[in-house]
């Protein structure tokens, strides 16, 4: 093997690989370790265990992003100082327009209103306690086809918890995906992995909505029934699944180029720098999938439907039309004493029978009745004695 | 003695090239062609991650490493710009929300096969360069749309993504920039 001198003692200076296939290995290196991170990740399920490993970066993010775009807030202010200076009367003419309509809607919100409650109180309604709602400011957007993200900086010490809504004063705006102590990341509900049920207010009918990276526009999905969505419709979450509260608003149904109904997002009316984080709770408690495989069958905890009352008269005279054919049938077969035949059972006959069991009404069998909880109808509470029953319609 | 890694990264001193040492004039380090242009590239993708709206227009948001990850293998093979790249891809993949890994194999993807097509590409007129820079763009936003649709299996909108890709196509300048500068600045480049 020959050697190359170059007159000083820094071999691995000269050293000459294959540029092209070493950079190639590291290439595939790299591209590997990648793969790898993209098999693994599971960020669409929308879980918290698969934000968890970006609470580091997103909390070191939402200081240094601050820092970054201080600028760019400077020149937004500028520019909207601009905008509001060449559009003042326009704008003002517009306003004076709206408060005269507006006036109108207050009076018939604040009867309705008062007539609501009365009904909720009237018809023992259990209505949903007021939510406690968290203010922050948004840090920085990813608005892609790809992701569609918010950091804001309220976290963990405000209280806040994965899949907390988070709302402007127009719409819904996403929810809650990934919590450090003072940052947290906002799923957009146009992000492609976002889901929401939600609810035709018009037709109550229920739909999917999901996102596609449109940041004004989402697909409604899995829409119910004839004519159930219109033009213009007001879209609502639905509540379905325990995610969102019921009756967030979210924006209204246009039909796209496309054909495909898709709903124009209220919250992106305005800018979304300021967004209210809801403290719900209420359904964040679902158990997970391990859990509900364990649990019994529902036909294991319910107690057994009631069998519906047999007339005596009716049923002495089937007993009798049933022991006339066993008479007949018993002629050819020794006579034994109906209390002592037992019927032969065999593992295959009880098992591969196709008739259905006969249960035991629950009147009838005390010891299921005993052991089981009885089903009993809902029936409302009784009035008050002190009020007099008065007929419909003659109260003053 | 000054460490290894801060004088191959920092300093500008000539190596002894024994023989050729006088041909380096100027040694132009990874701080200069690969390091400094990953910083700036993650401070426009923050700056222009900013939740701000200019006359209620949204920020564009071009994959800015997409420029470096094009460039980089035309002026030269490296070995630190591969590991480079895959860091800004994942703090793409970080900072912008999309699932680990998405954005550094995409972009591993592209330095790739520029390392391939160097020895065709150097040289070129402007306008080629550009043809296969269009090109690449065309398949590197295709691949993400697919590895998108694989994870998620929901398609993200096209023309969304058309709108991205133009962003990042009117970064072109930077790339001719960086070539022009960095190319034939260093005789080691050659």
């Amino acid at each position: 093997m020959s050697s190359v001198s170059y007159g000083d003692n820094k071999h691995f200076e000269h050293l000459k690989l294959p540029m092209t296939w070493a950079v190639m290995g590291v290439v595939g290196l790299v591209c590997i370790i990648a793969a790898l991170m993209l098999l693994g990740d599971r960020s669409e399920q929308v879980e918290a265990e698969a934000y968890a490993r970006r609470q580091g970066f997103d909390s070191a993010a939402g200081p240094v992003n601050n820092v970054l775009s201080w600028p760019v807030h400077k020149v937004g202010d500028g520019t909207n100082w601009l905008d509001d200076y060449l559009f003042a009367v326009s704008e003002n003419r517009i306003l004076r327009k709206k408060v005269a309509e507006l006036s109108q809607y207050e009076n018939m919100y604040k009867q309705e209103r008062d007539l609501n409650s009365r009904y909720e109180k009237l018809l023992n309604l259990r209505t949903e306690p007021a939510l406690e709602m968290v203010a922050a400011r948004s840090v920085s957007v990813s608005r892609g086809p790809f992701a569609n993200n918010r950091l804001i900086d309220a976290g963990s010490k405000k209280g806040i918890t994965f899949g907390n809504p988070v709302i402007t004063d127009q719409g819904l705006v996403g929810r809650i995906v990934g919590i450090s102590p003072d940052v947290s990341r906002v799923l957009m509900v146009t992000d492609v992995t976002s889901h929401v049920p939600v609810m035709v207010m018009r037709s109550d009918a229920r739909a999917m909505m999901n996102g596609d990276g449109n940041t004004g526009y989402t697909k409604l999905d899995f829409v119910r029934g004839k004519d159930s969505v219109r033009e213009g419709d007001q879209i609502l979450t639905s509540g379905d699944g325990g995610i969102f509260p019921r009756g967030l608003p979210v924006g209204e149904a246009v039909k796209g180029v496309d054909g495909v109904w898709r709903v124009r997002l209220y919250s992106n009316r305005g800018p979304i720098d300021f967004v209210k984080v809801v403290k719900f709770k209420d359904f964040s408690q679902l158990p997970d999938a391990s859990t509900l495989l364990r649990s019994p069958p529902v036909s294991d905890i319910l107690p057994p439907p009631a069998m519906p009352k047999v007339d005596p008269q009716s049923q002495a005279s089937v007993s009798a039309a049933a022991s006339s054919a066993t008479s007949s049938a018993a002629a050819s077969t020794p006579a034994t004493p109906a209390a002592q035949v037992k019927p032969p059972v065999t593992r295959a006959s009880s098992s591969s029978s196709s008739a259905p069991r006969p249960r035991p009404a629950s009147s009838s069998s005390s010891s299921v009745a005993t052991s089981t909880p009885a089903l009993k109808p809902y029936t409302p509470e009784a009035a008050p004695a002190a009020a007099p029953s008065t007929p419909t319609g003659t109260q003053p | 003695m000054k460490p290894l890694l801060k004088r191959g990264l920092f300093e500008r001193s000539p190596l002894n090239r024994g023989m050729r040492g006088g041909m380096a004039a100027k040694i132009v380090g990874p701080w200069d062609w690969i390091i400094l242009p990953a910083l700036i590239s993650v401070a426009a993708t923050i700056v222009l991650a900013t939740a701000f709206q200019p006359f209620g227009l949204y920020l564009p948001e071009p994959v800015t490493p997409f420029l470096l990850a094009f460039a980089w293998p035309l002026i030269r093979p490296s070995y630190i710009a591969p590991f480079v790249l895959g860091a800004l891809g994942m703090f793409l993949d970080f900072f912008w929300g999309a699932p680990l890994g998405f954005w550094t194999l995409s972009l591993m993807l592209v330095y790739a096969a520029l390392v391939f097509a160097r020895t065709y590409l150097i040289g070129q007129d402007w306008t080629i360069v550009f043809g296969v820079f269009v090109l690449t763009e065309i398949i590197f936003f295709t691949i993400c749309t697919t590895f998108m649709a694989i994870d998620t299996g929901s398609v993200p909108r096209i023309f969304g993504v058309i709108e991205q890709a133009l962003a990042t196509g009117a970064g072109f300048p930077v790339v001719w920039y960086l070539m022009e500068k960095y190319l034939h600045a260093d005789v080691r480049f050659q």
